[in-house]
Formats: C-alpha cells, structure tokens, sequence
C-alpha cells in the first residue's frame, strides 16, 4: 500500500514538475520539451507556469501535493493516513479541473469578476502530458487510499480499476453526451425549459401509432422499436443457427461457414445496401430475372422496413455468432450427458438443459442485435425509403437543412430510454440463476451432437442465409471489377489502380488516392483495438466478480455509448474536445477515444457472457494460493477467455475500420479515415472506387482477424476435441 | 527442500458478517490451536461457510478482529495472507497442466521456477500421483483431480489448511479413503486445518475437535466424544448421532449431578451446568435396552423389530412417545413386533439438555 | 501491485501523448464538391503558392454542424464548395468572416452571394435545378416525356417520380423557394401536393433521386442538372429538362470561418479560388457548374444557363431562416403527408 502510494507520489510529481503542463505543439514524443524548451511559456511543468509566468492558479494544486507527501510521510496510523490521502487527492483532482474548466483559453470562462487578474486574462490552453499524468496520480492515489479504508476488500488493484473505468467513463462518455442532451431542455430561444423537453419528448411527430390506424407511417421511435425488436430476434436466432452447426455438428464446410458469417461485420457501411439495390431494387438484377420469367411486377419493396431489416440482418448476425459461438463452446459438455444419462433424448437434452445454460449468450445477442439496429444509421440512410427511424432522424437533425440541435438531443434521450429499457427488461428475463459452467472440476465430455430435427431445422435457416451472404458479397466484389455497376459491365482495374496505386521511381511513393486514408485508418484501428479490449473485458471483470456499491449504474453507463448515436457522438465529442482543458479535435487521439468507448461496451457484454461461465471459485482458489488480483486475472482469467478476448479484439478493430457515423465529424484532413472517404465517394455516385476501396479493407480485415486468431487460438480445456463424430472438427472449428 | 509444516492459530473475536441487511454470522469467538484439525459442521445456510471464506479472507469481517498465528489480518486480502483452501469444486485450472496447477501458487509468490516445480512434484508424491504432472485436469478422475487440489494447497505450507467440503463430489467408499489420506498427511506436516461439511460422520472421522454451528452462531464445540456424550441442546444431540429426546421432569441437583423422572422411573446423571427449571433427556439409541423377560421398568409397545445382522432395531410405542433403539447384544432374542416389552436407560446412553 | 502500478501508467502514458494541434504553415479546408475537384484545388493551391493544405471532404451539412460546434476554438480555415444555402446561414450565423476579396470579375449572382451575406461568402459556381427521366423505364412503362413542372402533376407518374426532403436536403429546399418564387406561394403548395401524389419518396440527399434514376429506381428524379449531366456522361440513360416555366438555381460558394488560425492564407486560397484561370479547370474532373467568374471557360457540356429560363432567385429572402421555417412547416402540413 504504501509503497504504491508513494510511486504514485512521484509519478504526480514528476507530471506538475517535470512534464510540460499543456499540450505542445511538437509533440510529446519529440522530447523537445525536456530540453530547449522545458522554461518555455509553452512546454513548462505547472511548478514553472506558476513561478515564472505567473499563472497563480497552480499554486492551490501544489498545496494539495504538499499536503499529499505531508500526510504521506508524517502519519503513521494507516487508517488516519489513508483518510488523509483521500480528502487531499480528492481536494487535487477537483483543484485541477476546476482551473482548466475556469480559465479558458481566451481568459476566464467562470466566475470571471472574481478571477480576471494577473496572467488569467491571457487564457491558457489544453492539458497536455503534465496535466494527465499528475490527475493519473492523483486519481490512484485516492483509489490505493480507498482501498487502504477496507474498501473493494482492501485490494488496491480492483479499487484502482474501478476508479479508473470510472474517470474515463466519465471524462469520455458522460461529459461529451451531457453536453449534448443538455440541448434537449433548451427552448428555441436558448434559455432552459423543462416544459418544452416534455412537449417535445412526447410529440406525436416521435410516438405516432399512425400505422395501426390504418395511416401511412409510424412515428420513428416505433419504427425504430420494431425494427430493433425484430432485428435483435433474427439476428440471435440466426446467429444460434450457425453458432450451432459450427459446433455441435459435423458440417463439412464450418470453415467457409464461419467466414461468410465474419464478413459482413468487417463490411464498411452502404455497401451492403448498395448491393441489396443492385439485386433487389426496381432495376436490379434479381428483380429483372423475375420480371422476365414469371412476370413479376418490378416493385419499390425493397425501400422502407424490408430493405433495412434485410441489410440489418445481413450485417448483424455476425455479432450474435460471435457471441454466441463462445457460448455455446463454453456450455460444459457433462452437463449435457449428465442430462442424457438420465435418459433425456436429444432433444429433450437441448430444451431443458442446453438452451437455459445458453440464456446469459442469447439475452446478451439479443441486446446486442437490438442496441447495433436501434443505432444503425448506415442502412436505414440507403434503404430507408419513407420508413424514418430515430438514427436518421438525428442525423438530419443535426445536418439537415434546418439544424435543429434540441430536437437531435431529445431524439436522442428517448433512444437512450429505448435502450435502457431493452437493457432493464434482459436483466429481468436472466434473473439471478448462476450460469457457471466452467468449473474447477476438469471434464472430460464431447458436446452432444444435435438431435437431427434441430440440426436440420439449423441448416435450413442458416445455410440458405450463408448462400445469400455470399451471393452478395460476390456481388460486391463484382462491382468493384466492372466499369458501370449494373450498366456496363465491362471489366476494369481502374478502380483499384486510381486508389491504390503505388509508383517506384525514385524509391516507393504511394500514388493511389486511397492510401493516406488506408494507413490512418489501420494505425489508429491497431491502436483502438487492444485498448478496447482491456477497457472492456476488465469492466466485465469488475462487473461479474466484484461487489460494489453502484454496481448497476457502472455497469449500465460503460453500454451508454453504444446505446447512441455515432452522429450524436461525433457532435458531443467536437462540443467537449475542442476547447481547453481537454483539446482533442483534429488529433488522431480522438479518433481512438471515441473508437474506444463505442466499442467497448461489445467488449463487456463479450466478457460478461464468457465470464459469467467461469466458475467463480478458480478467481477464488487463485487468490487463496497467494495470487494477488491482477495475477489471477492475468494467468486465469484470460487465459480462459480466450474466444471472448479474440471476439473483443476483432470485433473493435473492425468497428473502429467499418464504423463512419461518429467519424464523420472527427475526422481531418491529417486523420482521414476510409468510410470518410468512401461515404464521400458513395455520395458522389462513384461506386467503383468506393467498392473497391471496400474490397481491400475486406480482405485486410480478413487477414487480421486470421492472425489474431492464430495468435490466440482456442482455450484448450479439453484434450481430445469435442464432437464424438469427427477429428478433423479442430481444425475447421479453428477458422 | 521438503515440505515443511508453518501452522498458526486462528482466532476470531467477535466477529460480524453482513450482507446487506442479512447477518451471516452471529459475534463468533473462535479459538484454532495451532496444527488442530477443526471440523466445521452444520446444516446448509449456518455460517459455516461465511467463517471458513472469513479465514481465508476471501470475505471481508463486518465487525470484529480476526488473528492468524497471532497476527491481526482483518484488512489483509486472500491474497496476502498465508492460508490455503481446498475447494468443493476442486477449481483446478483447466488450462494448466497437473505440475503447473500444484506449482501454480509457489510462481506466483516468486519461488523459482525451478524449485516450485521440484517442490510440486514432491508434493503430487505424497498424494501418490508422481508421474501424473504433465496431465491435463481433465484427464483425472474425479478422487485424483481432488488429491492435486489438496496437493497444491500444501505445497505452499500454509499456516491455516482450508477444505470447504472437499468430498462431496466423490463416491462413498472413495470418501472414506481420501478423508484418511486428508487426516494423514494433516498429522504428518502438523498442519493446521479447518474442514468445513454437513456430514458428521466424516466430521467424527477426521476432527481433533467439532465446531458446530447453527442459525449463524456457534451451537456447541468439543471432541468428538464431548459432542456425542454432552450434547449441550436438543439440536446437537439430533444433529451428532441419533437421538430421541424426550420431556423429563427435574427432581433436583445434586453434588455434580441432576435426578431426572423419566416415563415414571427416576435417573441420576453427572451434570455440572448451573441449575434450571426445564430440560429435555436427550436418549440414544443404544441406551434403551429391551426386555420381555424384565418385570419392571418402563413399559412400551414393539410396533417394530428388524434384525440387521450388525445390530437389532426398534420401533416402541412409551409413555414418552416414540422411540428409537438399537440393540448391540445380537445374542439377544428380539422381541417380536407387536408385543408389549419394558424397557431399561443405561446411564451411558443419557444426556440432560437444560433449557432456559 | 507493482503491476497495477505499470498498468496504471500505460492509461495516463497513453493519455499524455497528446499531439500537437496543427501548426502554422498550413491550410485547414473543408471541401464539399466531389473529391476529384477537392484534390484539384487542394493541390493546385500547393504548387503554386507551395503552402500545405490540409483538405477533408465533407457533405456541407456536415460541415455546419461541425462549424458551428467548434465556433469557439475554430479549426477549419476555409470551406470550399457546395451549395450555397448552408454557407449563407453560417454567415448569417456569424460564423464566417470577410475574406476582403475582390468580387468585381464576379457574375452578379455571384457577388450578390456576397453582398447579402455582407461578405461572408462568395460564389464560385451556379447550377440550375431541373428534371431528369430514365428514357429505357419511361419507354418501357410508356409515359410520355415531361417538359414543364406542371407536367410532373400528371396522373400517369404516379409512383414514378422521386425527389428529396427539403427538410434534409438544401436541394429540395431550392425546390421549394423555386416552385414559390415561380407561382406564388399557395399555387405553388397546391402543385407540390399534386406532385407529392406521385412521389415514391421523399430522400434525405439531394442528389440521391437523380442517382435512382440514372439506375432506373425511379423514373424522374428532380434535382441540380450538373450531376445529372455528371451522371448521362458516365453512360446511364438520363435524359435532362430544363423546365418550361423557368427554374431556379443553387450558387456554390467558398467561405473564410470566423477566427480562422490563418486568415491570409485563407484570403489568399479565396483570390485563387475565383480567378478565371482556375475556375476553367473544372472540367477536368468532369463538373458541370457554371463557374461564377465571368472570365472563366464554360464547358460544353454544362446546361447552358443563357438559355434556360432562370428566375431571379432571391437569396436574402430564401435564405432567411424565418421564412425557411415557415415554408417547411407549411411543407410538413400540406406536401408531405400527401405522398402516399
């Protein structure tokens, strides 16, 4: 305890001494701060701000670090000494943000009588390395003093997690959107009216039931509803279907399977939409062959419900696989003989046994289905028709030609609202019944094959689905190898050489208009990845095997993000990051954060599902044979999450390349992403190059993914693999 | 490089576990003697759990002190205490093999890599599975995987042994062999242990002494003998053995001792608590002798008589309700269901239970 | 312990390499025209005042939205391109500042732009709205040819016309101005319900009905006839209009943002952007707006604006929000809920 506080204690004071205060303009890394520059007005640590540029407003931080190392050094009782550290970190991190929110960059922005004098005019500008490492210190501080109170059972780890899940779920998530919602209370004239929320909120332009009656449309918070609902439900069924065959049967092509079921989640926004025009719109290609042979009237159909649900379908089933492939693999074999030795049939085995124990899986794709269609704002924006759901509404709420940022913000509560409840009502449905079925007690078993009706019945809801996936995809790759899709059809590589071609005089030089946006991107998706990962399945960790108070509320604010809109988010993050004291617009740091926070609520809901199998008493037998937290974690817990971490990492390195509705805003002429330039190329009807560009994020992805999962493989529990019926099963379930 | 024996005491003082609003466990004082092995013993939903995860420090006390040999660990984590549990469910790491799982909590606490593997095999030696370290878990049976979990549980000489009901995933007759492997290599490495189960046979087979606990609190501690002999209340008599306990009348006490009128015959026991109104007699079995040829003593009707080749028992319809015995002497004629008998209580066979 | 410390550092480590913001040599644009000419311009700047800029592409909505969340801490220098409407309410927002440009070569459209938004916009392009029809579905359907607005009232259409929302769509909302300003206000309501009748849907992107059409989605689209020349060039079977009551236009304009971190090199970007020279390169990437310097080469195939009925469209009254409000509510109540 002590001698983490102290490192700490240094590491604060190394960041108000020693790092430069705010961000400088050459960078960190350059260095440059340590040297020429380090008495700088731009690069100086706090201490210096204050002692040579007479930026007073140091001076109370700096008390509180005296008063920290007092503490630290003078009082011996460690209870006394812990409340001591609690009071004065809590004193700093609040003396540092109140200074940064106070003083703006052209002068005070609060209180400004009180605090217009000396070098406080003059502003200042965004926290840079100084500022985060010295509140970092503060913030473990506090965190090693709580858990030094018998908080979080005295363990310095746990505490210090949850603190920081906490600050950056605050700082990255609560703050940006509060900024926004707050809008939904502003009257038109700019002053704050909780009356016009109301009005607002519950107009019938968002809840009318028109359609019932017989009218022309819903209003959009219905359609978005029964859109979602039934989303949620086909892509979890869906999801079941393929998740089963790739496990409990002895399908010959699971690998093939089981990446036609990976591809439509590392396929970049509109194309698929796209394609489903191609084949299915008025002129499409499908529509023309039944036209032509049975005379089948050419019809609109396509725009509106069917067209999105189709497209939401093609493109979330993936994610309820993913889910509930690590599910099902994880469903303990003896359970199911157990069950089939009490003379259950196969059948009887999967009702009664099977399907409870997969309830966490399937309640959990569903939410997931139903969160990723609520949210959906590509296909909806391509298909939609007339049929307007909230994501699009916000959007044009937003951009439209009449910017209505209040009517956005209430859209967006009541998507929140819908999302929370769909959050209240899985919880109801688990209940409290434990689900663990990896235990301490090593077995033996091989998975049950699937009773043949049930296998039969997965084939034919999945297997035509895997046809249609891959019609469409080679539809798109198609596309991308033709002049004019869908009117000349000539072949071409113009496409792939106008972005991606590369020049060898003179050394390599990348000449293709693609490439700037290409390598952006994956820097960025590459760095997003492992730190949604660890952000996410540490929160699931925290939220599955450690008590605490608020548990709830945590855990129901890390899926906040994910919960709205990528457009209301890109807007929230500009509003909140691009003035002091967090200045992050224009910088690719922003790209990752948000990439972060959107995506890690996939990787909590993946690590809950995987966790809530592991039985508690291996975290236990851990810590009892003198492992502390993080060991456990480390050597234990990962290790046996192996499919769940896999799922994590491609899953956001995949979103952070495929998403585009938050990037939209943040993203810059130095930080360009691909669906940026690939939604401008769609705009313009250049649908060539677009589909091509997505082509070979395609295959990167695919690449990626591969390696990841020869890096991490599966968890081996078991020595012998699995299904009774077939030994090559390892190696194809491995794809 | 052997394992060596570092036992401690455990003592609790007035200990407090809440949940919420529900309390666990009642202000528990409890004194484990150093290289003792003590039984935790009671029905579900006791305590006895709660105590054994507050030991372990995998709970943390609401309320009291908690001293591991002599040393105040109340605020120390499982992690940074030196007690070692073995878990109902074995919570072997399915990933690691047998070697890695036993050595498992020597790495971890910085012992070579080297000596903890030497010191793991050393340790699957004294549970007779040398040669099984490179297995996976899941290629043991189910009486093997429990050996590794107790080998690895020893090989980090703990102060404190923890088993929470370590054989209640094994067959009857494995139970038996495995309890004595446990009682064996306890006495051997002088270890201190706290065994938590419900069943008190495996109780009486393996303790130096029996805690049993109920509704959240202590009900009674003692030797096996002091539990069985002086059951302090009706719950232990019933929950140690069998017992019929019956209403008595209390005629007085004596020097040491307390006459009884029981079923209209008068019985004089050792007793030494403080004086009381009421009590119960708590009688076993094998202390009501059975006898047609008797011509005095209580009366009673043989509403059923089974011979069972070790042991006779009885069904009998008293003045004092229905009782229960069993008689030894299988010399003895048994005495025909349906007949009427008198019956005998040997001293031996009788405890006094005060009640408040 | 000593992990959690390590893991601890790695967060804030991550958190303090904080970047740079931009530094000063470098332009900040905001592009709304298609790529092509976005990079034309970008790198003609390049060469030839050999400053860096730095150019993003974004649809002009998204650019508002964006200029306006930044307006205390801009980070945008000039936003080049794309329709007029939402550069006249950033500067009639006061989000934009006065380039202090010459705008005496301009075509009066052009320096109106500017004289209304007291300088904070220019023009650079004008493109007139029309009509479009996809001539393989309209034989096969046999419908007759449209030639007037009026004509879209048809019957016979029904179902076959797509156009977008005016309330996401600048383009439809020129629509609207257009029709009012072309027949007065209630005829002009009364005609779009009529053709409402006949609309399949109603898009959230202007330039999305033409596109549909030239694919055969749809049969006639309304929209800017600069893309659907864009889009018969590329070989689909779009057929153009101009119609015969006179039409309206779009003015595409080029703004400098108000507290712009390089404002001369934002002038500067600005004077280089209307002169005749570079305004003729358009063609190159294949745009077909009528460039807003009189100097400056029209293309061939541009809509020949001498020659289409062009109404004065007024800028100042149409692109006020008051009065947009007013006609999309209007729209809302009477158009919208006539589609069926």
């Amino acid at each position: 305890m002590r001698k983490t506080i102290a490192l700490w204690l240094a590491a604060g004071i190394v960041g108000f001494c020693i790092f430069p205060w705010y961000s400088v303009d050459s960078g960190f890394w350059s260095f440059s701060w340590l040297f020429s520059e380090f008495l700088s007005e731009d690069a100086a640590p706090a201490l210096f701000q204050a002692l040579l540029y007479g930026r007073w407003w140091f001076v109370p931080l700096a008390l509180a670090f005296v008063g920290i190392a007092l503490s630290f050094a003078v009082l011996k009782d460690e209870r006394t000494r812990a409340k001591a550290l609690v009071i004065l970190s809590i004193t700093g991190i609040v003396l540092l943000f109140a200074q940064g929110f106070a003083i703006g960059r052209t002068g005070p922005e609060l209180f400004n009588d009180a605090l217009n004098f000396g070098s406080a005019a003059s502003g200042q500008i965004g926290f840079g390395a100084g500022a985060m490492l010295t509140a970092g210190a503060l913030l473990f501080i506090l965190t090693t003093s709580i858990s030094g109170l018998g908080q979080g059972r005295g363990d310095a780890f746990i505490v210090g997690s949850i603190g920081l899940i906490i600050a950056l779920v605050v700082t990255f998530v609560f703050y940006p959107v509060s900024q926004i919602l707050i809008r939904a209370f502003e009257a038109s004239d700019g002053s704050f009216d909780i009356t016009a929320f109301f009005t607002r909120f519950f107009s019938s332009d968002i809840w009318s039931l028109a359609c019932l009656a017989g009218g022309k449309t819903c209003g959009p918070a219905w359609n978005s509803v029964f859109l979602a609902v039934l989303t949620g439900a086909g892509t979890t069924l869906l999801g079941l279907a393929f998740a089963l065959i790739a496990t409990k049967t002895a399908f010959p092509a699971k690998k093939l399977l089981r990446v036609l079921t990976i591809i439509p989640i590392i396929t970049p926004p509109f194309v698929i939409g796209l394609a489903l025009i191609l084949m299915f719109g008025r002129a499409g290609v499908v529509t023309d062959v039944l036209h032509e042979m049975f005379d089948i009237s050419k019809s609109r159909w396509l725009y509106g419900f069917s067209g999105i649900y189709l497209a939401q379908l093609l493109s979330f089933t993936p994610i309820a696989f993913l889910v509930l492939i690590g599910v099902v693999e994880g469903v303990s074999p003896s359970m199911e003989e157990a069950s089939q030795t009490l003379n259950a049939t196969q059948w009887q085995t999967f009702k009664n046994v099977t399907w409870p124990l997969m309830r966490p899986g399937l309640a959990n794709a569903f939410l997931l289905g139903f969160i990723e269609s609520i949210a959906d704002f590509g296909n909806p924006l391509v298909l939609g028709g007339n049929y307007n759901v909230l994501s699009t509404e916000i959007y044009f709420a937003i951009v439209g030609a009449v910017a209505d940022p209040s009517r956005a913000a209430v859209l967006a509560v009541v998507l929140l609202m819908l999302t929370l409840s769909a959050f209240i009502a899985q919880r109801l449905w688990l209940g409290k019944k434990s689900y663990a079925t990896v235990t301490g007690k090593a077995d033996s078993g091989q998975h049950s094959p699937l009773n043949p009706a049930l296998k039969w019945a997965c084939y034919g809801f999945a297997l035509p689905w895997a046809a249609f996936t891959a019609v469409v995809y080679s539809m798109i790759v198609f596309g991308s190898f033709v002049k004019l899709w869908g009117y000349d059809n000539t072949f071409t590589l113009d496409h792939y050489i106008r972005a991606f071609s590369v020049s060898f005089n003179n050394g390599i030089r990348w000449t293709g208009v693609a490439w700037d946006s290409y390598f952006t991107t994956l820097t960025i998706s590459t760095m997003a990845a492992p730190l949604t990962a660890v952000v996410g399945l540490l929160t699931a960790y925290l939220l599955v095997r450690q008590k605490f108070a608020g548990k709830n509320m945590f855990e129901f604010s890390t899926m906040l993000s994910f919960a709205i809109p990528g457009t209301v988010i890109g807007v929230a993050y500009i509003m909140a990051f691009n003035t002091p004291p967090i200045e992050l617009t224009g910088t690719s740091i922003i790209l990752i954060i948000v990439f972060v926070f959107r995506n890690m609520p996939v990787g909590v809901r993946g690590g809950i599902a995987a966790m809530s199998q592991l039985d508690k008493s291996l975290d236990e037998a851990s810590i009892t044979l003198g492992a502390n937290s993080f060991t456990t974690v480390r050597k234990v817990i990962l290790p046996l999450m192996g499919p769940a971490i896999l799922a994590a990492l491609a899953y956001s390195f995949v979103r952070a390349i495929t998403s585009v509705s938050a990037v939209i805003f943040l993203v810059s002429a130095r930080h360009n992403m691909a669906t940026s330039f690939i939604v401008g190329r769609v705009e313009h009807g250049e649908y060539g190059i677009a589909i091509a560009y997505s082509s070979v994020l395609i295959i990167t992805m695919l690449v990626a993914i591969l390696l990841l999962q020869v890096v991490i493989g599966q968890r081996k529990l078991r020595r012998q693999n699995r299904l009774q019926t077939s030994n090559k099963n390892k190696e194809l379930a491995s794809a | 490089m052997s394992i060596m024996q570092k036992a401690g005491s455990v003592q609790f003082r007035d200990v407090v576990k809440k949940y919420g609003s529900v309390t666990a466990l009642k202000p528990l004082n409890l004194d484990i003697q150093q290289g003792e092995l003590v039984t935790l013993l009671g029905p579900s939903g006791c305590g006895k759990t709660t105590t054994l995860r507050l030991i372990a420090g995998l709970e943390a006390a609401t309320e009291g002190t908690i001293y591991i040999g002599g040393k105040d660990v109340t605020h120390l984590t499982a992690t940074y205490r030196n007690v070692s549990m073995v878990f109902q469910s074995y919570a072997l790491f399915p990933h690691m093999s047998v070697v890695d799982n036993v050595s498992y909590g020597l790495r971890v606490n910085k012992v070579p890599a080297k000596e903890a593997k030497a010191k793991a095999e050393e340790g699957l030696a004294m549970v007779g599975l040398a040669g099984y370290g490179e297995r996976l878990p899941s290629e043991l049976s189910g009486g093997q995987q429990q050996r590794v979990a107790v080998a690895r549980a020893v090989v980090l000489e703990p102060e404190v042994l923890l088993l929470d009901e370590p054989l209640s995933n094994l067959d009857a007759k494995l139970r038996r062999h495995v309890r004595e492997e446990i009682r064996e290599i306890q006495q051997k490495l002088g270890l201190t242990a706290v065994y938590v189960t419900h069943d008190q046979e495996e109780a009486m087979a393996v303790s130096d002494r029996i805690i049993v606990m109920n509704k959240a609190e202590i009900a009674q501690s003692g030797t096996p003998r002091e539990l069985y002999n002086q059951p302090n209340s009706a719950f232990i008599a019933d929950f140690i053995g069998d017992a019929n306990v019956v209403d008595c009348e209390i005629v007085g006490f004596g020097e040491g001792t307390v006459s009884l009128n029981v079923g209209g015959a008068t019985v004089v026991l050792p007793y030494s608590g403080p004086t009381c109104q009421h009590g119960k007699l708590a009688i076993r079995p094998e202390g009501i002798s059975v006898s047609q040829s008797a011509t005095n003593g209580i009366a009673a009707g043989v509403s059923y008589a089974a011979y069972l080749g070790n042991q006779i028992q009885y069904s009998l319809n008293t003045g004092m309700g229905k009782l229960f015995a069993i008689d030894h002497n299988l010399s003895a004629t048994v005495v025909p269901t349906g007949t009427e008998a008198f019956i005998h209580l040997k001293e031996e066979g009788l405890a006094f239970l005060p009640e408040a | 312990m000593k992990n959690a410390l390590l893991g601890g550092l790695a967060a804030v480590g991550l958190l303090a390499a904080l970047p740079a913001t931009a530094s000063a040599e470098e332009l900040n644009m905001v592009c709304g025209a298609e790529q092509d000419w976005c990079e034309l311009m970008a790198r003609g700047f390049e060469e030839e005042t050999g400053n860096e800029v730095l150019m993003v592409r974004k649809s002009t909505g998204e650019t508002l939205a964006q200029v306006r969340a930044e307006a205390s801490n801009p980070k945008i220098d000039v936003w080049w391109g794309g329709t007029g409407d939402p550069h006249l309410i950033a500067a009639f927002e006061g989000l934009t500042q006065d380039p202090g440009v010459d705008t005496s070569e301009l075509l009066g459209w052009a320096s109106n732009m500017h004289k209304i938004s007291n300088g904070g916009t220019v023009g650079i392009y004008a493109g007139a709205l029309g009509i479009a029809y996809n001539s393989e579905v309209l034989e096969e359907r046999g419908l007759p040819a449209p030639a007037c607005w009026k004509d879209l009232t048809n019957p016979a259409y029904a179902g076959e016309i797509q156009v977008a929302n005016p309330n996401s769509s600048g383009t439809a909302y020129t629509e609207l101005a257009t029709f009012v300003q072309l027949f007065g206000e209630d005829e002009a309501y009364r005609l779009l319900t009529e053709i409402g009748k006949n609309v399949n849907q109603y898009t959230k992107s202007g330039s999305a009905p033409s596109k549909a059409a030239a694919r055969g989605e749809t049969t006639i689209s309304i929209g800017f006839m600069h893309d659907m020349v864009k889009l018969a060039g590329s070989g689909f079977p779009l057929k153009i209009v101009a119609p015969c009551e006179g039409t309206g236009y779009e003015v595409g304009a080029v703004s400098v943002i108000k507290g712009a971190k390089h404002p001369e090199l934002a002038k500067q970007f600005v004077e280089y952007a209307l002169r005749p020279d570079v305004q003729s390169r358009s063609v190159e990437v294949k745009s077909f707006q009528v460039p807003s310097n009189s100097k400056a080469s029209v293309a061939p195939e541009s809509p020949d604006l001498a020659s289409i009925k062009l109404i004065d469209y007024d800028f100042a009254t149409y692109g006020e929000r008051s009065t947009r409000e007013r006609l999309l509510k209007r729209w809302n109540e009477e158009v919208k809920n006539a589609s069926h």
